[in-house]
């Protein structure tokens, strides 16, 4: 039976989109159900323009150069990598209606739910992470 | 070693290797062998962690010239 990993992404950050989205895609490539629920400042990882330009903590900027000479994929690569692995993607609802965004604001295939839907993929989780 | 399958994934970094590592073992058949190339110096602890967790089995490995060479059986 797989495994479960279960991840809460509250941050809009570069450096937190990849903290979210390497840990999704390592898991889901080792064959675990992967689940991530956006919300807060998290929705920016899935956002359609936000999502290309996110932003790098101030001072650090020089590390731009660093992402481009280690080859990293960008955050609109890793999503789309995580979709194919059948990575699930749930919006935070209560999130969206406060910031009065809609689902067309989001990549495809982005699933809409609230605390009770995360919760439901968490309890049993074998690995809960928060990002 | 007998390889079914060769995945270059030079230049590639973290997460990638994994990644395509996954997507080459689904191309495969249980049994056979799939050897990797990788550049990326995370992979020499990641590749065998990864298949531990996949169920895969680390045959052996190799550095050449910096690129990281692993064969591994789909389990």
């Amino acid at each position: 039976m797989s495994k479960k990993v279960a991840i809460i992404a509250s941050n809009g950050g570069l450096f937190d989109a990849y903290k979210v989205f390497n840990i999704a895609t390592a898991a889901a490539a080792a064959d675990s159900k992967v689940a991530i629920f956006f919300t807060f400042e998290g929705l920016n990882l899935i956002h359609k323009q936000a999502y290309q330009q996110l932003p790098i903590p101030s001072g650090k900027e020089h590390f731009q150069e660093g992402f481009k000479q280690a080859n990293i994929p960008s955050i609109v690569e890793l999503v789309e990598v995580a979709q194919d692995m059948n990575v699930r993607l749930i919006a935070c609802q209560m999130t969206m209606d406060v910031m009065n965004l809609q689902k067309e604001e989001f990549v495809e295939n982005v699933e809409i739910g609230g605390a009770a839907t995360f919760l439901h993929f968490a309890q049993d989780a074998d690995v809960t992470l928060t990002f | 070693m007998n390889t079914d399958k060769v995945l270059d994934a030079k230049g590639l970094s973290c997460p990638m290797p994994v990644v395509r590592s996954k997507k080459a073992m689904d191309e495969i058949k249980t049994g056979q062998v799939l050897e990797l190339h990788t550049t990326d110096s995370g992979a020499l602890n990641d590749i065998p962690a990864w298949a531990r967790s996949a169920n895969h089995q680390v045959l052996d490995h190799q550095e050449e010239n910096g690129v990281y060479k692993f064969w591994i059986q789909k389990g």
